[in-house]
């Protein structure tokens, strides 16, 4: 979604190329390091965006020898898609993690201890917790203001994280006792008759 | 040869059906200059391994060598001068001497040990300068913020020119600012200043500048972390970080 809106917002700077595109994208998050996306992804995109009416294209011939190249500019309801995105809050995706679906893979599978995991991810995150604060540390604290709020989030990302772990360690006991989420499978078909007597569960 | 060393290190507090292990065979090695954080859930071990290290309190089992000597074997005197010459002590409340300035207090262990007041003030001074705070030498603790109170203290700790630096929570009463500024206070005093600092604390966050964390649960060690340093100067880690965290 988020690649979405900022290409949304790329275009409403002003119209551009697929590639243009992708390099402005690049140059705003600070680079590919920061945040990866691939030609394929932008031009993905642009097809569902054009698909949604939210951009439209058109041919640019090229000059001389170059190739003709699709042009895309953002349309009305794109900018009104844009200025939604701008209006409304961003959802973080903290349940969608991946140590915790380890977590619960390793216990239904019995394949992994989950005192072991547990440890092991806490180390991990003490190995980024210390590099990160070296790395704020080397910031110059005048100079680099928004360097040293960036790492900042990132350092208090991890506490809670670590702290998180710790409240799961101490409850991880509870979790053994409890029986495993299953899927609740739904019978294929017409569902049965209830019959006098059943409540229907 | 490690700093400190202890050996099968157990102690056991009260005995038969009630007896609580606190500490149960706990083989650690620190070598000199290094940072060690411990850490674990309260009640874990932790401060008893602490006031164990520093010869505050005797092992029911197994012992702690300094320097290449067992405390057990000393004399309550060559235990006291040992603790006096050798191991510096950081708390969570400073406890400073209210009525004394900054510089007697942190003046105060080698007052007491007899060497000149002028000559004890200038070496207080001298750490005092080194942690910022060369300028409020004469204020008195009520005069002063926690963390620089806490400075006061850790120059209290190091004005003999201990080997060895044990902290307690040494950031447990401060903000999350002062506290950073602390942790990388004890950090310098190993990295710097070339001693060994070991410190109990239960904050990530300040754990964190350790070089290695020691993880205590039930009175054993149940792991050990060595945090490497990389010198990295770009944001790449914490951002893939963050992009795993969710954007």
């Amino acid at each position: 979604m988020s690649v979405r809106n900022a290409i949304l917002g790329l275009l409403a700077q002003h119209p551009r190329h697929g590639y243009d595109l992708r390099a402005a994208f690049e140059a705003v998050v600070g680079g590919d390091k920061n945040w990866d996306v691939k030609p394929a992804q932008v031009y993905t995109t642009l097809d569902r965006l054009e698909e949604a009416g939210l951009v439209e294209c058109t041919s640019d011939l090229g000059e001389g020898d170059e190739p003709s190249r699709r042009i895309y500019a953002i349309t009305k309801q794109g900018e009104g898609v844009l200025q939604d995105w701008f209006a409304n809050g961003v959802t973080p995706e903290h349940q969608r993690d991946e140590f915790f679906i380890k977590l619960m893979v390793g216990l239904a599978s019995g394949k992994a201890d989950p005192w072991r995991l547990i440890q092991t991810q806490r180390a991990y995150l003490y190995q980024e917790l210390h590099a990160a604060t070296s790395l704020r540390d080397s910031f110059d604290p005048h100079l680099e203001i928004a360097q040293i709020l960036l790492v900042d989030k990132a350092i208090m990302h991890l506490e809670a994280d670590l702290r998180w772990l710790d409240i799961v360690e101490t409850r991880l006991d509870e979790v053994k006792n409890q029986p495993l989420p299953e899927p609740e499978i739904r019978r294929r078909g017409r569902p049965k008759k209830k019959t006098a007597g059943s409540d229907g569960s | 040869m490690p700093l400190i060393e202890t050996q099968n290190l157990t102690k056991i507090y009260g005995s038969g059906s009630t007896a609580v292990i606190a500490l149960d065979h706990v083989n650690l090695k620190v070598n000199q200059g290094e940072f060690v954080a411990v850490m674990g859930p309260s009640g874990c071990g932790k401060s008893t391994l602490l006031h164990l290290l520093g010869g505050l309190d005797n092992p029911s089992e197994g012992q702690v060598v300094i320097e290449g000597a067992s405390i057990a074997k000393m004399s309550d005197d060559a235990l006291t001068e040992m603790r006096r010459r050798k191991i510096g002590f950081v708390f969570q409340f400073y406890n400073l001497i209210p009525v004394l300035s900054a510089v007697e207090n942190a003046a105060l262990p080698v007052t007491l040990d007899g060497i000149k007041p002028t000559e004890s003030r200038a070496r207080a001074a001298e750490w005092l300068k080194r942690f910022g705070l060369g300028d409020r030498q004469n204020n008195r603790p009520d005069q002063l913020s926690g963390g620089q109170q806490q400075r006061v203290a850790i120059s209290r700790a190091l004005v003999a020119e201990p080997a060895l630096i044990l902290a307690d929570e040494p950031t447990g009463n401060l903000d999350t600012r002062s506290g950073d500024e602390i942790a990388g206070l004890l950090r310098d005093v190993s990295k710097k200043f070339g001693r060994t600092v070991i410190m109990v604390t239960h904050d990530p966050r300040i754990a964190a500048y350790a070089d290695r964390i020691v993880f205590l649960k039930d009175g054993k060690v149940i792991d050990e972390t060595l945090l490497e340093t990389r010198k990295v100067k770009n944001i790449e880690l914490v951002t893939d970080k963050m992009n795993e965290i969710g954007d």
